[in-house]
């Protein structure tokens, strides 16, 4: 293991014994931030107070890497889950200048998480994919590729998953996630992270390493926890395949 | 349906039917898929919920709580970026804006719960313990993890097996305990008032028991403050009352 990652809406600003004991861990080994409430894509106000708060847990903890969604959790009040944007060109707009805005905040480049998603908010005028490029590339951030969203997104509106990373900003990758996802009775994936990573996701792993190099990389587990075992074979797989890619010269070089 | 022109029309118009599946969709959005996420995000909110009031949930029965706990998300626009925080604007719902019968003492029983999690989570670190001081000398301070509770009624007895049928004022401290977790006493008024002068201004001890006094028209003679030392040491063990750092 030679990573953790926490929500800081989770931590930061958190006394007493609980951070204590994240206190002592984050002393021992590093950790990266990876953030649920920042809404970069909702329409009250960037929350700068979160953003604040956010660079002081950092810089108390050591920490060098935070990350948010590509998506909005408020309506103007909080409604704490994950939702998708319409690809259009107005939220391009609207959701760059607000990364944008993040970045110059916490004073450092974040990764912008491709976010899995169950309906395709209406107006579209671009893919996905093609979305997820215009808004990293408007805003000068980097890629946070979730890799079981990517296929998840795929199964859920019948997309190639291939053509679907060829056409994202790999280039830009800073930070990779796998995880498992549920499937419901209808047949649509719901990223719940409470399975074990599935044989098609380890695969695209491999090809995004072929094309980027190998990332650091977070397997994500929030729910139905098997023993550390079992998690513990799912993260040394990750290594292995990081370790195929090792040598190898990535097809593409790091945006500066 | 509703047809929304821009992007902040579609976020609060769909906002409002995550809330409220009686409220209309955006156009262009499917149903069935617009109900998966009301379960998430309903579930999500959920879970914070339920993991903060198990008595107040127990009392209930689960057939009013989930209906409460849906009223919630429905009318009451919370705020805070912050997760732990969701339990308090449950209590803030509860007494402000939440119009179903409920039982008389729901919202304070409600508030005895979150006090635990207020006081285990607050930002401050855990104490260090300190040498005892000498009471009526030192100027004193409460520790800021600290919560009173001033209670019409005797919430911390409440639960699924015992109703209050009538108010009974009921004070509570709620404090860091052993490991920084939650303990709860039981503080008359007269430790309520002392609190309450040492809350205002940091004073030594022997100067909040000469305003006690004051207050309930005795003087502070060498017995009230005998006495009043007592509570003051006793306090000071809990880690509730301290030494005034400044």
């Amino acid at each position: 293991m030679s990573f953790f990652e926490l929500a800081p809406e989770n931590w930061a600003r958190r006394g007493g014994e609980a951070g204590r004991r994240l206190r002592v861990l984050t002393e021992h080994h590093p950790f990266v931030c990876h953030g649920l409430s920042l809404s970069l894509g909702g329409p009250s106000p960037l929350d700068r107070d979160l953003l604040r708060a956010i660079r002081a847990f950092m810089d108390e903890h050591g920490i060098g890497l935070y990350t948010e969604h590509l998506s909005w959790c408020d309506d103007g009040a909080r409604l704490y889950d994950l939702l998708p944007l319409p690809f259009t060109e107005e939220a391009v707009r609207w959701t760059a200048a607000r990364i944008a805005q993040a970045q110059e905040e916490l004073g450092l480049r974040i990764g912008i998480e491709n976010a899995s998603r169950y309906l395709t908010p209406p107006g579209g005028e671009m893919s996905e994919a093609e979305f997820i490029r215009a808004v990293v590339e408007a805003a000068d951030c980097l890629l946070h590729l979730d890799v079981n969203n990517v296929y998840v997104n795929c199964r859920n509106f019948g997309l190639d998953a291939e053509r679907y990373l060829a056409e994202l900003p790999l280039e830009r990758v800073c930070y990779v996630h796998v995880a498992g996802h549920h499937v419901q009775t209808d047949g649509l994936l719901i990223d719940t992270h409470g399975a074990a990573v599935v044989e098609p996701v380890w695969t695209l792993l491999a090809q995004v390493y072929a094309r980027t190099g190998p990332q650091p990389t977070c397997l994500e587990r929030d729910a139905e926890f098997p023993g550390l075992a079992a998690l513990a074979t799912e993260v040394t797989r990750i290594a292995a395949i990081q370790t195929r890619f090792d040598a190898a010269s990535p097809a593409l070089e790091r945006a500066a | 349906m509703i047809a929304t022109a821009t992007l902040a029309d579609f976020q609060r118009c769909f906002g409002r039917h995550l809330r409220d599946g009686r409220a209309a969709l955006p156009s262009g959005i499917d149903r069935q898929r617009a109900a998966v996420y009301r379960e998430l995000l309903g579930n999500n909110v959920r879970s914070f919920v339920d993991a903060c009031f198990p008595v107040a949930r127990a009392c209930l029965g689960e057939r009013r709580w989930s209906a409460l706990c849906r009223g919630f998300f429905r009318e009451w626009p919370g705020r805070s970026p912050w997760f732990r925080d969701i339990p308090r604007e449950f209590v803030e719902y509860l007494t402000q804006a939440c119009r179903r019968p409920l039982p008389p003492w729901l919202a304070e029983l409600a508030g005895y719960e979150w006090a635990e999690l207020a006081v285990e989570t607050h930002a401050a670190p855990l104490a260090t313990r300190t040498p005892p001081c000498d009471v009526l000398e030192s100027r004193l301070g409460l520790d800021p993890t600290m919560r009173r509770l001033a209670c019409a009624w005797p919430v911390h007895r409440i639960g699924p097996d015992w109703r209050p049928r009538k108010p009974q004022a009921t004070g509570l401290l709620v404090y860091r305990g052993i490991a920084g977790r939650a303990a709860f006493a039981e503080a008359g008024p007269a430790t309520f008032a002392l609190l309450d002068l040492l809350d205002t201004a940091s004073q030594t001890g022997r100067s909040a028991l000469q305003h006690l006094a004051e207050r309930l028209g005795r003087p502070a003679d060498p017995a009230l403050l005998a006495s009043g030392a007592d509570t003051l040491r006793a306090l000071a063990d809990l880690g509730i009352v301290i030494e005034d750092p400044s």
